[in-house]
């Protein structure tokens, strides 16, 4: 059984007068434990589809599963409360919030869920040893490199331990070298803790480094493969 | 508590806004604050001016003579007057007859009110007399002493020691004169009382009135013009049977209690303008803080946080903001009462020295007294104020569309 599943999907953008069409019925499923790109040019759809996984947008036609959970059916509360229990963003520009340390970032989704400070704290310090930024904890994010802070986001996206991570273009803002390190550590994640990822991205570091890639072009899907690592 | 940190830390992000919008709402509530203290002293010591010379805190009248002025409605006290003053919270018991009367010299006449007063007991309360040697001047209730108030004087043109002849109405309808003698000169400052008083004993007044022992009026002062409500039910408990009403000074003295509520309204009105400038300034402060962070407002909702603690995160930051306003305001209020309470507004350069205001003379250095009570609700009004004023903002935060906003981060 996937554990995304999209299914006929269309995604109608309006501005005035002019309807752009950002997917065409697209069917695309991810099984557990992938770890996947998006792969295609700029306005192929590969932000669209994480929009959509990630249940920040709802598709014009089709419909859309992760977790056996239909979106359909959600009022936008239940929708908040999804993505909080089951989805973890990793952004391109971090996105972390200024005002908060690397750590109270990181916490920020466990405070939400309302785990206990203790467990929270206890949570956290262990992903930073792993992330290889304990000594960051109290860094805000103004004060640590593009490496330190998407490493930050990765601890708050896998924090809660979500069902999927979606990814959105991570490594876009980073030289190699970081990146090869940020894409190697996720990939370590998968393998080592069974966590999904699926990315959109055109770099091709990205792409040599997924187990499945699905080209976009337009809106459609081009093709689909896994590649042996 | 995260809510609150993060409200804290996002209020501290644009300090130089942050700054001015706290000083401009601390300033406020200092203005309101201090200025209503200041109406407020000024207000009581009218009050307290005016009852003294005039109606007292609480009056003692037969039937309709507080609105009618009908000169019949006299009533004989007997031992009234002394268990007022026996009552707790009572200063002083003073009582008075009033006689429309015609004043005339051996070259004018004039039309005057001749007030009948106890020498002893008025001169201890009636600011008008705090000068005057009362006792020398008038040694007893029956004797011819008058005084008299100083325009009349000129205008009658007498001098001090100088006799003049009173004619007022008597009991029985027929026209009775006493003949008087000036023994000295009030002079109020306003020109009504000025032109037309003329203070003889009480036994006096009543002997050219045909009423031997009657009064129109008992004024009844107290030490604490706020405990008023509890001294007029027990003097009401100790009136005989009959006509014999007892009244607060504001019914007595309708002019002058209208006057300070007109004068209140309008300041009242200039207090609303305030915080009605206050509340737009909080809301364009908010506003623009909220519409800066839509894109971080989007990352919250992607996060999964509901849009309910985005409302509630926009509240805190007004509340904190009010939090601050309120403790700053009111330290700023209070220093701005000290300054009125001790030093005051001297406003002799600019006016007369005795100035008229409802009837009653006030002290040209208008000082305040602290209104405590007045101070904290306005002071709680600071961060509700705020909150208010959160309200579109806060919304506008939670109406943020996540993709949206993520894409314009």
């Amino acid at each position: 059984m996937s554990l995304i599943a999209l299914r006929n999907v269309t995604k109608i953008y309006t501005s005035g007068s002019q309807h752009i069409a950002a997917l065409s019925e697209l069917s695309l499923f991810i099984k557990a434990g992938d770890f996947a790109v998006l792969a295609g040019p700029s306005g192929s759809g590969k932000t669209t589809i994480l929009n959509m996984v990630g249940a920040l947008d709802r598709p014009t036609e089709g419909a859309i599963a992760v977790d056996g959970v239909n979106y359909d059916d959600l009022s936008s509360r239940q929708l908040a409360d999804f993505r909080l229990h089951r989805i973890g963003f990793i952004f391109q520009s971090y996105n972390l919030i200024p005002v908060l340390t690397a750590a109270e970032n990181a916490e920020f989704t466990l405070l939400l869920q309302g785990i206990a400070p203790a467990e929270r704290r206890a949570r956290i310090d262990e992903l930073f040893e792993r992330l290889d930024i304990a000594e960051l904890k109290n860094r805000r994010p103004g004060e640590l490199s593009g490496g330190q802070q998407q490493r930050v986001a990765i601890a708050r996206a896998i924090a809660p331990k979500p069902a999927v991570i979606l990814a959105d273009e991570p490594t876009a803002n980073l030289d190699s070298h970081t990146a090869a390190e940020l894409l190697n550590l996720m990939r370590e994640l998968n393998e080592k803790e069974g966590v999904t990822f699926l990315f959109s991205s055109h770099d091709p570091q990205v792409i040599a480094h997924a187990k499945r890639v699905v080209r976009l072009r337009d809106g459609q899907l081009e093709n689909d493969v896994r590649q042996p690592l | 508590m995260m809510t609150l940190t993060l409200a804290w830390r996002n209020l501290w992000r644009n300090r130089r806004r942050t700054l001015i919008t706290l000083i401009a709402m601390s300033f406020s509530l200092m203005l309101v604050q201090g200025f209503h203290n200041l109406s407020f002293g000024v207000y009581a010591q009218m009050i307290d001016n005016g009852v003294r010379a005039g109606s007292g805190h609480i009056s003692i009248y037969r039937g309709d003579y507080a609105v009618s002025r009908d000169d019949r409605l006299t009533f004989v006290p007997a031992d009234l007057p002394q268990k007022i003053a026996a009552l707790p919270g009572v200063d002083g018991v003073v009582e008075r007859l009033y006689l429309p009367a015609l004043a005339q010299s051996s070259r004018e006449s004039r039309g005057i009110l001749l007030t009948g007063i106890d020498p002893t007991a008025e001169g201890l309360v009636n600011p008008l007399l705090r000068r005057l040697d009362l006792p020398a001047l008038l040694p007893s209730a029956d004797g011819r002493d008058a005084l008299i108030g100083s325009r009349l004087l000129q205008e009658l043109r007498l001098e001090i020691g100088q006799k003049f002849v009173v004619t007022a109405q008597g009991a029985d309808g027929e026209l009775a004169s006493e003949l008087l003698f000036v023994r000295g000169t009030v002079e109020s400052g306003i020109r009504n009382i000025d032109r037309s008083l003329v203070m003889v004993g009480r036994q006096r007044a009543a002997l050219l009135a045909g009423r031997p022992d009657a009064v129109h009026e008992i004024a009844i002062m107290l030490n604490r013009p706020d405990e008023s409500g509890a001294v007029l039910q027990r003097v009401r408990a100790l009136l005989p049977p009959g006509d014999l009403q007892a009244i607060p000074w504001d019914a007595a003295m309708p002019n002058l209690a209208n006057a300070i509520k007109l004068d209140y309204a309008s300041q009242k009105f200039i207090f609303l303008v305030i915080v009605a400038i206050v509340s737009i300034g909080v809301v364009n402060t908010l506003l623009m803080a909220v519409m800066e962070r839509l894109p971080e407002f989007g990352l919250l909702l992607a996060l999964g946080a509901s849009p309910w603690r985005l409302r509630a995160m926009v509240l805190c930051e007004a509340l904190l903001l009010g939090l601050i306003a309120m403790l700053l305001g009111s330290a700023l209020g209070s220093l701005l009462t000290w300054y009125l309470t001790d030093v005051g507004i001297d406003l002799r350069r600019f006016l007369p020295e005795s100035m008229e205001f409802g009837g009653v003379i006030f002290d040209p250095v208008l000082r305040a007294t602290w209104d405590f009570e007045y101070m904290l609700r306005m002071a709680i009004l600071m961060p509700l104020l705020a909150a208010l004023a959160a309200f579109y903002p806060a919304n506008r935060a939670a109406r943020t569309a996540p993709a949206v906003a993520m894409r314009n981060s």
